[in-house]
Parts: C-alpha cells; structure tokens; sequence
C-alpha cells in the first residue's frame, strides 16, 4: 500500500481487498438472483466513494447488463460530484440506458413547501434524502430490481444517516467495513483516484462536510469505533492509544448510543405472548 | 488391510425448507452409491437448515418423514449421517445427527455443547445431548464410527470418549459461519478455518483416530458458511480437503490400520483418569 493511501487507511482497518470484493459480490448476487428472486440493482450514485465501491461491486455480482445507477443531484451538490459519479458510470461500463440523471430540487421544494414557515436546515436535507429513496424505489419498482444501500459501518455506527432515507435501502452490502476499509477497497480496485480522495459529504447543504460536522477525521472515527466495539477497549485507553482527547472519544460512543433508535426497526409494544421485534424470531430467509 | 471410504457431502440447505433439501441429499447419495463409497456425511441440521430460529420448532414432522424416505434408500452395508432436529418425549427439540443405513435408521446422536455466544444461539432452542446416551459407536461392514456435532469439536471429552470407546472414525457435522473475512488471512484461509484445522488435527493427533470434518457451505441470512470440510488422519495429515465457499463432494479411501499403527508410536495408551476424576470434583 502506498504511504498516501496509508494515510487514509489505518493499519489496523487493512483488508485483503480481492478477497472482500470477491465475497461481498457473490453475496450480493445471491441475494438478488436467488433469495429476493430478482435480477436488477439499482444503487444511487452521488460521486462519493461509498456508492463508487456499491456500485462496482455490483456490476461483479450481476454485471454491467444488470446495474442500474442513478444520478439524483440537488442544487447543493457539488459539479465535481457529478462529474466524478459520471466518470465511474463510464468505468464501471454500465450501459447508457440503465443510467438517469433526475434533479431532485422540484420534488424536495414542493415537499418542503408543505411544511409552512417551520423550516430548518437538517429537515430539508433529510427530505432531499428521503426524496431520492423514494425514486429509487420507483426505479426499483419499475425494473424489478432492489435497492442497494450505499451506508458504511461508520456512518451505520455512528447514526450519521436519514432514517427511512439512506437508511431505506433493501439492503447494505458495505455495511461491516468502515469508511476507510471502502475507499482502501476503492484505491485498489481502480476506482478514480479524486473519488476515494475526497473529503467525505452527504452534500444536503451547501459546504456541507462530514468530518467538519462530526467535529472527527475518518481515519481517527474509524480507530475509535474499532477499539470501541469491536475491541471491546474503555474509552480512556483509546484515548491515551490514539493520543486523542477522552471528550472526543466520549463524544462520539455517546452519539453511537443516541442514535441506536436509527438501527432498530419501529419499537413495537409488546402486548400478546408473541410480537414482532420481540419473541417473533424467524429468519429471514423462510420457506 | 481394511479399508473404507468417507464421502463428505458439502452441501448448501434451504434454511426450514426440508422437502428440498431432502432432494439434495437424495441427489448426493445417488452419487456415494455410484462411487462406491461405504460411508457419507452430510452436515449439521442438514435437513432443516441451521439459522432456524423459532421455525426450530415446525420443523419437526418434515424432518421425520424426510429421515424415513433417506433411511429407506440407504442401501446394505452404506451408512449415512445427517443432521435434524429431533423432538423427544417430553417435547423439546435437540441439534442431532441421524446414521441410517441397511434400509432403515440405525441410531441417532445429539449435539452436547450447544454455542450460545456471538452470532449463535442454540440454548434458546436446544437440550443438550447426554453423554451418558448419545455417546455412541456405530459399526459398519467397514469399520466403527462416531458421530458428534460441530461445537462438540471444541472441547477435548467428546472425540476422546468415542476413541476410547472405540470408534476409528469421528464424523463431526459442522454449520460453521465465515467471520473475520479479509483480516490477517494467509492465502485467502479465513481465521475460523485455519482454526478449525489445527483443532481436527490435535484431536486426530490426541486420539489418533480419523476425522471427517464436514462443513455446511453458503449462505443463511445475515451469515455464510464456508465449507472446506476435511478429513484428517490419526497422524494428523489432511487426506482429503473439499473447497472452500463452493457446494463440493469429497470422496477418500482411509487405511483403518493406521489407527492402531498410529497408537503404537503415540502416548495414545498412557489415558490417565484421574484427570477427569479432579475435573469432576471441581
């Protein structure tokens, strides 16, 4: 690995990225061709490197044929963005007619409209994301494919996601590696360079960064959160490991916390002696 | 010199959906008889499938009439072991293993140390087997066997008892998932498997028996087996190796006397029971 790359990749996060892509694509195929019985994906390309990395995964797991990529800017969308989920459309070789380019201003304004004078910031960015779910189900609807999440083990950790937004995809196929194990993965598989590079945003509002909003580089979230839970490490030896403040370690295992809510599905109460979310335990794969 | 031949069945199941994987088991013993093979192994839960969670409990009935239909082709002198889920007399359920043959069920087996950690869940649903009774050594024309069931590989008792019992082969039907994919692989060897090989070779060293390892392949919700079922000799070398993450059928002709060769030149002999009297008291 090269030291540039080392810098976004901690040593501890290192994967053996051919091994990782060849089994989440098969596992991505078999979902669609035979669980779900389907045969299209339909995965929304924002220009980051999570969708970049989605995608390419699964034109290996259904091929190029089967991929279907949609462009959903707004009007805080970065042009580079666009530019950059263009030119992996064109890497990736995905035929022109299973892409779309669809501006979702129009959608997101008249919703937004609905709300009356009582509008803030972080509600209309979350209707932009629920907006581009709910076209991406259409799609999905349309061509008989699934919707492909595009949501990181960091950003699934830390709650950093719209529920019922990015968070509604049918399912998560990148969902156990951390932001930097994605853009390790996307270095090494040929991804554009400016793609895995980027800071990274969800780009709801103009200027927006995730790691500004966070208050925390990725590469330093990612260490955290990996002594944290999957070390199972107290807070005050990462600190002292990682030479970062106790508060910032803190801070960001309470978010984890906060936002438990964002991984459950609704709370249901209980009342009979069997309910869904409690004592209703079958798999998912039935029958 | 005697001779049998194993054949591992690395199958994938359909997790609760019995009738088919019954046809996969037809499918692989139609191809045992046609390789003459004298002894095959299907994995844990093979029948039902093994993230059952609640359908633990309704698979119940599909498994005893699947066993009876795959008991009923067996033919004379083949055995054959899989794994179900069996109700006993006062209702609950275990993780077992059926060995038919000859035309009919012979015996059956249960899992004793049932995983209730991490991604498992077992003692939700499962009562232990009782070594008192499921330890058990099965004979063929060929030669005599064991039977245990995945996690009982990972405790020294099991596959000891049943040596000195005197089995010379210990089938052990597994359902272990991938995990810690990507992370601190040599060649692509996941951490599980090179974990489970050293723990079959130890045991085949220890007891100087062989063991057929056979493990469930492919995927079952959130989790994917990943096969790489294996069959290891009382001197602790691999004879046969099925491939990893892939559906396969393992065919190997074992030496039996290499069992008591092996234990001429092993502290097999020097069984010391006041160990397990100290562990008893403890």
């Amino acid at each position: 690995m090269s030291p540039e790359l080392e810098k976004i990749v901690p040593s501890e996060l290192q994967i053996n990225t051919s091994r990782v892509a060849d089994f989440l694509a098969r596992r991505l195929a078999s979902y669609i061709n035979e669980y779900s019985k389907r045969r299209r994906t339909i995965v929304g390309l924002s220009g980051g490197v999570d969708s970049a990395v989605v995608a390419y995964l699964s034109t290996k797991a259904v091929g190029p044929e089967n991929t279907h990529l949609y462009l959903l800017p707004s009007n805080s969308t970065p042009r580079e963005d666009m530019e950059d989920a263009k030119a992996v459309v064109e890497l990736l070789k995905v035929p022109e007619d299973n892409c779309r380019l669809v501006s979702i201003d129009r959608h997101a304004a008249e919703l937004a409209s609905s709300l009356g004078k009582r509008q803030d910031r972080l509600t209309l960015a979350n209707i932009k994301a629920r907006v581009r779910m709910i076209l991406l189900h259409g799609f999905a609807g349309v061509l008989g494919g699934l919707v492909v999440g595009t949501g990181d083990k960091s950003e699934i950790t830390i709650g950093y996601f719209t529920k019922f937004g990015d968070g509604g995809a049918d399912l998560f196929p990148i969902g156990d590696l951390y932001k930097s194990q994605v853009r390790q993965i996307a270095a090494e598989v040929g991804l554009p360079e400016r793609v895995y590079r980027k800071l990274p945003s969800p780009a709801l509002w103009e200027g927006q960064s995730a790691e500004s909003e966070l208050g925390i580089d990725y590469p330093t979230l990612d260490r955290i959160l990996y002594r944290r839970f999957d070390l199972w490490w107290d807070e005050k030896s990462i600190a002292t490991d990682l030479g970062v403040a106790l508060s910032q370690v803190e801070r960001i295992v309470e978010q984890v916390k906060k936002t438990q809510h964002k991984r459950y599905p609704p709370e249901i109460f209980k009342l009979s002696f069997r309910s869904h979310g409690s004592d209703w335990r079958y798999p998912r794969e039935w029958g | 010199m005697r001779r049998a031949r194993l054949g591992l069945a690395q199958l994938s199941s359909k997790i609760g959906n019995v009738k088919e994987n019954a046809k996969r088991h037809f499918e692989v013993m139609k191809k045992a008889r046609a390789d003459k093979v004298d002894l095959t192994c299907f994995p844990e839960l093979s029948l039902p499938g093994y993230s059952l969670k609640d359908l633990a409990y309704e698979v119940v009935d599909d498994c005893e009439v699947a066993l009876d239909a795959l008991a009923r082709r067996t033919v004379e002198g083949q055995r054959v072991m899989c794994g179900y889920v069996k109700q006993d007399a006062l209702g609950l359920i275990q993780n077992s293993a059926a060995v038919m043959g000859d035309g009919k069920m012979i015996g059956t087996t249960s899992k004793f140390f049932l995983p209730t950690y991490g991604l498992f869940e077992e003692l939700r649903y499962f009562v232990p087997g009782n070594p008192k009774t499921d330890l058990r050594v099965f004979e063929s024309e060929k030669c005599r066997f064991g039977v245990i069931i995945c996690e009982d590989a990972w405790h020294p008792e099991p596959i000891q008892a049943l040596a000195r019992l005197g089995a010379e082969v210990i089938f052990c039907l597994a359902s272990s998932p991938a995990r810690g994919i990507g992370k601190s692989e040599s060649a692509g060897e996941l951490p599980i498997e090179s974990q489970w090989l050293s723990l079959l070779k130890a045991h085949a060293l220890m007891s100087n028996v062989f063991i057929a390892f056979v493990n469930r392949v492919g995927p079952e919700d959130d989790e994917f087996f990943w096969g790489g079922s294996s069959v290891v000799s009382p001197a602790g070398e691999i004879l046969a190796r099925a491939k990893r993450d892939e559906t396969d059928w393992v065919t190997v002709e074992v030496d039996l006397d290499e069992v008591k060769r092996a234990r001429r030149f092993s502290s097999f002999k020097d069984f010391r029971a006041e160990f397990h009297e100290v562990l008893r008291d403890l």
